[in-house]
């Protein structure tokens, strides 16, 4: 690489970043002096990658000169984004290159930060596993690369016997999950985003796909600007960006949506244009078991439906929903002309949720009650908030009770076959479930002594320390906790790495090779394009070297049935290649053998992937893709519908095969409406609900490390509606002090802002790590999905004034 | 004969009330001094019928129905008011000769690059847009304009819903003063300052990727284009004729080297 240029571009560095400090002006784009040598753009490298923020999945080029990601563009050969992104997608590549980027890693010792060698850090961790392995707990990530995901997931359940592992996509997507198995007896959506280019109707759940998932949502209001016509209505319980877009907005109490699929499903069967021929031939009834529910519930018959849903008329709908009876009914119409083809979105509304499972599986029965289901544009769809939620927690099976490709660690069939491809001793895989996210922090932060029985978690990949719920009792009391180690690897500090006792500088994105797998099955690839700054490494190099580290202290599950390292790769000569030292690690595509090794579970649950090598070459491919006669890979957009999926036997127009009847047939659920935890009363009168912005990503970490995001949003707020501030005489950007029966946090107020929250509620959105609204929000959780309600608590405002005086 | 005499004199009495009437009309009520106090007076703004409105006051001027379209009222009487002394746009000719300076392409292009982070990076919107719709972007940046100085650049893709979804706007009014610098190192690529040219006088090639800027006259052009980046010939339409693109800037094919076959093999050299 030519010297002088490389120093002039870290002079332009320097530059930027020093005229940021001083300047108030935006951004720091450098115009060319004369006679410059920085890159005009065709020395440029473009390569493709999936965005790194959320589930959508968009593809970016990147662009890299000398090493330096200086440019990003969107990918018009990506199928899902057709070359377009969103503000946080466009800004993306500056996400590499905070100030504050963590390079070494540090050791806490007498309260203080130490820098020491990546080896110490390693041999301190693999001899804390050593001395009590059944006390260390794993807390990964919708982010977590598919490779990444699944050495996690060999290392704990096959290498250390403990499924004390747990993503925090538990926080996000676990009701999706529980409400796909309890109603096609399979996880993930039949449907793909070409249903957004066909559906007539678009019903938004308790979802703001216009802040949150903006390529997708333009995607269907770009088609108005064609001409085409199609109607979104939004179901929510404060106006959003999405509601402006929108022909209807049916404004709900928290927990209304329950009883509006309820009263939808009631009116097909009382006016009688429900789809007949599709329940008869493709559906069951079933409905929970009355003493002690399961997730599989029990076979109800249609006449006992009929008698249970009875009672959820538009005008009993009303009561409990407080949308409007002829709205309701005006639902059920759109829902009972087979002709109009309706496509249902929702994210965290229906999955946050103490009734999560239940009311995932009730929009999918509002669906195939109606037949609403398998024709591109009728499509019951769950979003994701990560780029590989579905990738890495829901196919790799990162979660407490799952193994890879579907299985159970409950199953002993499953757990054979999980330690036949993993040629591991029969009975390596315990068969209990380890602890779900809310427990495993539970058993963190409570001392030893009172039976807390996890002493060491490591987090890869996510910051808890800001996205649990009930902070002061799931995170805040590790604090003091002597015996307590909390092993950190991000790429900035974080609220996670305030209480770190080991902090790991990782590699991130581009820095490293990865897969991601994102809401519509779309199996996505890349290659590393720049290195990670410092001593930052790869995450999944991390879990490997520990494990190795524990293969030389003599632990004896990683060794395998030969009595070699569980991650042992070898070169074409047959000699081991050292990935544990990281001077090695690049040796070979360590993603690729991982991935390939993976591919072998993918089959049993039908969700085939192709070789490491297909993806390489595509944007993304949707699985099952299955091998054609000509030696091609195709990929499936419409599961379970005979004119698409492969795995439907020849003939059928649907069948679910994995159906949990086994007679190839989805469940239409029924589900009792049952009141929120908490609600509010006369101490704390007012809901609160939390989320996110356009402009800010989950934690913000990346995000608000953007000069362009973090002046359209530099901090967090509270929505409220402006009767309730005028009644309390509170004005516009004031301070208030938010506060639940768990904690308080201080923000400004905005009213008549970006979102409108109804009389009586508040919204907060969680990004700003300096004002923790997750100090407020409620641990209950879903009885099946163990997933926290974060959209519904009662909270009380009062003015900072008031509070200090 | 008093009969005759009455008639008349009823006559009269009535004519007289009927003017009257109209005349009282027209004439109004009578004017008292008091009305036209200096306390609903504005002393500094002109009024287009010569009657004041004081902007702090919410009291308005009587006025006939007939005079309030043209009566500037409200929060934008002032912008109304100081709008019509600004000079109309200069009708466009896209004959006239353009002569493009470097030194008014080294303004463009700083006042471009203030507003990315990257060279093709969506532009940042440097003005207020709170509670703003498509429709109010799609006002003044479709055509683009220009006034008092400003100038609304135009779009230079096709019309796209959402607009905020790409171009970040400034912090919300009550947050503005919140600071929100951050250091990075990021170091976005430069804007390209021209294209290559085979020759002097050959026509330059493109010098950035032609994704989301279909539009050339956009920028390089027409009324409301960058000054010294505009075209010397906007009357031609159809650019790419002359201006080739270049494959790498628009991420295209990805070729290390172009694909040639092998030279001619001849027998006898």
């Amino acid at each position: 690489m030519d010297t002088k240029r490389r120093s002039l571009l870290k002079a332009a560095a320097m530059a930027a970043a020093g005229s940021l400090v001083t300047t108030s002006s935006t951004n720091a784009l450098p115009i060319l002096p004369e006679g410059n040598d920085l890159p005009s753009g065709e020395e440029l490298t473009w390569n493709k990658a999936p965005c790194r923020f959320c589930g959508t999945g968009c593809h970016v080029q990147v662009g890299v000169a000398d090493g330096r990601v200086m440019a990003i563009a969107g990918d018009k050969a990506a199928d899902v984004n057709k070359g377009l992104l969103c503000v946080k997608g466009y800004h993306v590549g500056g996400i590499l290159y905070g100030k504050d980027r963590l390079t070494k890693p540090l050791l806490r010792r007498d309260g203080k930060l130490h820098e020491i060698t990546w080896q110490q850090a390693i041999d301190t961790i693999a001899k804390r596993v050593m001395r009590a392995p059944e006390r260390f707990a794993f807390y990964g990530s919708g982010q977590w690369t598919i490779p990444e995901g699944y050495a996690a997931q060999k290392f704990m359940k096959g290498g250390l016997s403990n499924n004390h592992i747990d993503p925090n996509a538990r926080l996000c997507m676990a009701s999706a999950v529980t409400g796909f198995l309890a109603t096609y007896g399979v996880d993930e959506p039949a449907g793909c985003y070409a249903d957004l280019d066909r559906c007539d109707v678009l019903i938004m759940w308790g979802n703001n796909p216009a802040e949150m998932h903006p390529v997708l949502f333009s995607r269907v209001t770009d088609r108005r600007s064609r001409g085409e016509k199609v109607m979104l209505i939004d179901i929510g319980t404060r106006r959003t960006r999405t509601t402006d877009a929108a022909e209807e907005y049916l404004e709900m109490k928290p927990h209304g949506d329950v009883a509006i699929a309820l009263g939808i499903m009631h009116l097909l069967i009382a006016n009688d244009n429900h789809d007949k021929k599709f329940v008869s031939q493709y559906c069951n009834f079933r409905g929970a078991e009355a003493d002690k529910p399961t997730l599989q519930g029990e076979q109800i018959t249609e006449e006992e439906f009929r008698k249970r849903i009875a009672k959820y008329t538009p005008e009993h709908v009303q009561q409990l929903s407080g949308v409007p009876a002829h709205k309701i009914r005006m639902l059920a119409d759109l829902f009972g002309n087979r002709n109009t083809r309706i496509t249902s979105l929702w994210c965290m509304g229906m999955n946050q949720h103490t009734m999560g499972t239940a009311i995932n599986s009730l929009v999918h029965g509002v669906h195939l009650l109606s037949g609403h289901f398998g024709r591109p544009g009728d499509a019951p769809t769950s979003l994701t908030g990560q780029p590989s939620a579905c990738g890495t927690v829901r196919e790799v099976g990162t979660l407490s009770h799952a193994l890879p490709g579907g299985r159970l660690v409950a199953n002993a069939e499953h757990r054979q076959q999980s330690e036949l491809f993993w040629k591991l001793r029969p009975g390596s895989i315990n068969p209990a479930p380890g602890y779900h996210t809310v427990k495993m922090f539970e058993q963190f932060t409570k001392p030893t002594s009172a039976g807390g029985d996890i002493d060491t978690i490591f987090v890869q990949v996510t910051n808890p320390g800001q996205t649990l719920p009930n902070l002061n009792a799931l995170f805040n009391q590790k604090n003091g906790l002597e015996d307590k180690f909390l092993i950190v690897s991000d790429v900035y500090p974080t609220a996670t790495t305030q209480l770190a006792d080991l902090i790991l500088p990782a590699a991130m994105w581009v820095e490293k090779n990865g897969v991601y797998g994102n809401s519509e099955r779309r199996t996505q690839q890349w290659f590393k394009m720049v290195d990670p700054p410092g001593e930052a490494r790869d995450d999944c190099w991390m879990t490997i070297a520990i494990a190795h580290r524990l293969f030389e202290l003599g632990h004896a599950g990683m060794k395998d049935l030969n009595g070699e390292f569980i991650f042992s790769i070898k070169d074409k000569a047959g000699a081991e290649i050292p990935i544990w030292n990281y001077d090695h690690y690049y040796d070979t595509n360590v993603d690729k053998h991982l991935f390939e090794e993976y591919r072998q579970f993918t089959t049993m649950k039908h969700k085939n992937l192709a070789p490491y090598d297909e993806y390489v070459k595509a944007r993304g491919l949707r699985w099952p893709v299955v091998e054609q006669q000509d030696g091609s890979w195709r990929e499936t957009k419409f599961r379970f519908a005979g004119f698409d999926d492969p795995f439907v036997a020849q003939g059928k127009e649907f069948e679910f095969y994995h159906s949990t009847t086994g007679d190839g047939r989805a469940q239409i659920w029924f589900h009792e409406y049952a009141p929120p935890p908490e609600v509010p009363d006369e101490n704390f009168p007012f809901w609160l609900c939390t989320g996110r912005v356009l402009e800010h990503w989950h934690s913000g970490t990346m995000t608000r490390r953007l000069s362009p995001l973090n002046r359209a949003m530099p901090t967090a707020y509270v929505e409220m509606h402006p009767d309730d501030a005028r009644d309390m005489n509170i004005r516009q950007g004031e301070l208030v002090v938010i506060e639940s029966r768990r904690g308080t946090t201080e923000l400004p107020v905005w009213i008549d802002g970006r979102g409108r929250p109804a009389r009586g509620s508040v919204f907060v959105p969680f990004f700003d790590e300096t004002k923790l609204i997750n100090n407020c929000t409620l641990e209950a959780h879903d009885p099946f999905s163990k997933q926290p309600d974060y959209k519904k608590c009662a909270v009380r405002v009062t003015k900072l004034a008031k509070v200090n005086s | 004969m008093w009969q005759r005499y009455s008639t008349m004199i009823l006559v009269c009495i009535i004519c007289v009330a009927v003017v009257g009437y109209f005349v009282g009309l027209n004439g109004g009520v009578p004017k008292t001094a008091s009305i036209n106090s200096a306390g609903l007076r504005p002393e500094s703004l002109p009024h287009s019928n010569g009657v004041g409105i004081k902007e702090s006051s919410k009291v308005l001027a009587a006025m006939h129905y007939s005079s309030i379209p043209q009566t500037a009222m409200g929060p934008t009487a002032t912008f109304r008011e100081t709008a019509k002394t600004w000079p109309i746009q200069a009708s466009y000719d896209l004959f006239t000769e353009i002569k493009p300076n470097e030194a008014d392409k080294e303004v463009s292009s700083r006042q471009r690059a203030s507003r990315r982070a990257y060279n093709g990076a969506p532009p940042i919107i440097p003005h207020a847009v709170q509670n703003t719709s498509d429709a109010a972007c799609f006002a003044c940046h479709s055509n683009g304009m220009q006034m008092a100085g400003l100038k609304a650049s135009v779009m230079s893709h096709p019309f796209l819903g959402h607009c905020t979804q790409c171009h970040a706007p400034p912090a919300p009014a009550p947050f503005q003063n919140i600071d929100s610098e951050v250091a990075t190192s990021f170091v976005g690529l430069p804007a390209p300052k021209a294209g290559q040219r085979a020759y002097a006088g050959a026509p330059p090639t493109i010098p950035h990727s032609q994704w989301m800027r279909q539009n050339c006259l956009a920028c390089h052009g027409g009324p409301n284009g960058w000054s010294g980046l505009e075209s010397t010939h906007p009357w031609r339409t159809n650019c790419t004729q002359c201006h080739a693109p270049s494959a790498v800037l628009d991420q295209a094919i990805k070729a290390d080297s172009i694909p040639m076959l092998p030279p001619v093999d001849v027998a006898n050299r």
